[in-house]
């Protein structure tokens, strides 16, 4: 029962938070963009975490692969937005050598599942847990959603600050561009 | 005249944005938005309840949860519409009420400072601070973040939100005028 009312409040709350009245129409949501950032390539800040089965992620296995690192939380309404199209992005990249790591903060394994749950598609990429936040600091990351792109050699290239379309044709380019290199 | 000099010198350099709000036609919350010089701003009004049922809902307990909702809390988004980056700096913008001298924002860590006091948990205190508009932050063209900002102002008292931001090496200021909060 507890469980039902935070997930009525959370709907409530992040629809209003978001730009939703409560009936669910949409009312002026911030567009999400679909740009990514070139950056000066730099060696990424570590990254190692347990997913929610428990299983350990470390980003330096990576290496030979280009990652998509994103931080978020199921109570910021532009990560909700973006994440179905962070799985879209999965699919459509399938086969390449390409990754996907969702690192939340500070949630629980019932918080997340409750958002994930509520998905039209299950989710194909690690959820990974930073309880105390640690990485977040690591990767110096001011506000939520954040993206890196890591390319091959474990470098960040790309990034972005807010809500994205990752599986707009502008990012995949980008994307497809460092798997080239 | 003096002081009608004082006065055009206090608003050169600021671009003034006295638009009427959208009005949400469901829940009645007001935004104030401005476009200028690559950058956008957005207030939207959060009420009492809404802010009460996320805090609540992350762990804070009602005392911390009253602590905060006494003062006027707005959704706040900033978006680079231009084609350079842009910086802004929480601690340079103020709200200024009639009358009265300008107020900073009050920050994440003053917050923080509050919620220690009250004996928060930990968890509550990272929802928290990654709930608020980050302190300072660097947009690429199309980067844009949004977060709870806060004013310690009476509810039935309007406000001008004067926002500063940096783009090619210039220090740039817009304001929002007539800024309401939330009736309840």
């Amino acid at each position: 029962m507890n469980r039902l009312k935070r997930w009525a409040g959370q709907v409530v709350v992040l629809g209003l938070l978001s730009g939703l009245s409560v009936a669910g129409v949409a009312v002026d949501l911030p567009p999400l963009s679909h740009s990514l950032t070139k950056l000066t390539p730099k060696p990424a800040p570590a990254l190692m975490l347990n997913d929610m089965k428990g299983v350990a992620h470390d980003l330096s296995q990576l290496k030979g692969r280009v990652v998509l690192i994103n931080f978020w939380a199921t109570w910021c309404p532009p990560c909700r937005r973006e994440m179905p199209s962070m799985e879209r992005l999965t699919q459509q990249l399938k086969g390449e050598a390409f990754s996907v790591l969702a690192v939340n903060v500070g949630e629980s394994v019932n918080d997340i599942e409750l958002f994930t749950s509520q998905l039209d598609a299950d989710l194909s990429f690690p959820i990974l847990l930073d309880r105390s936040s640690q990485s977040m600091q690591a990767w110096k990351i001011s506000g939520l959603p954040t993206t890196y792109l890591v390319d091959k050699k474990g470098r960040v290239v790309a990034g972005a600050i807010g809500g994205r379309e990752f599986d707009h044709p502008d990012v995949v380019r980008a994307i497809r561009t460092v798997l080239k290199q | 005249m003096r002081l009608l000099t004082l006065t055009l010198l206090a608003l050169w350099g600021t671009t003034l944005s006295a638009a009427e709000p959208d009005v949400d036609p469901d829940t009645g919350l007001r935004s104030w938005q401005t476009d200028q010089a690559g950058i956008q701003v957005r207030l939207t009004q959060i009420s009492s309840d809404q802010a009460r049922a996320f805090y609540l809902a992350r762990g804070f307990s009602a005392a911390a949860t009253e602590r905060y909702v006494a003062e006027c809390v707005f959704m706040t988004v900033v978006r680079n519409i231009g084609d350079t980056p842009i910086q802004h700096r929480m601690a340079d913008w103020r709200y200024v009420m009639s009358g009265l001298s300008p107020q900073t924002i009050r920050s994440k860590t003053g917050w923080d400072q509050i919620w220690k006091k009250l004996g928060e948990k930990e968890s509550a205190r990272i929802a928290f601070t990654w709930a608020q508009f980050p302190t300072t932050q660097i947009f690429a063209p199309g980067d844009w973040n949004q977060g709870m900002t806060t004013y310690n102002v009476p509810r039935d008292q309007p406000f001008n939100l004067k926002f500063v931001w940096r783009a090619d090496g210039k220090t740039h200021t817009g304001l929002i005028e007539d800024v309401r909060c939330s009736n309840e």
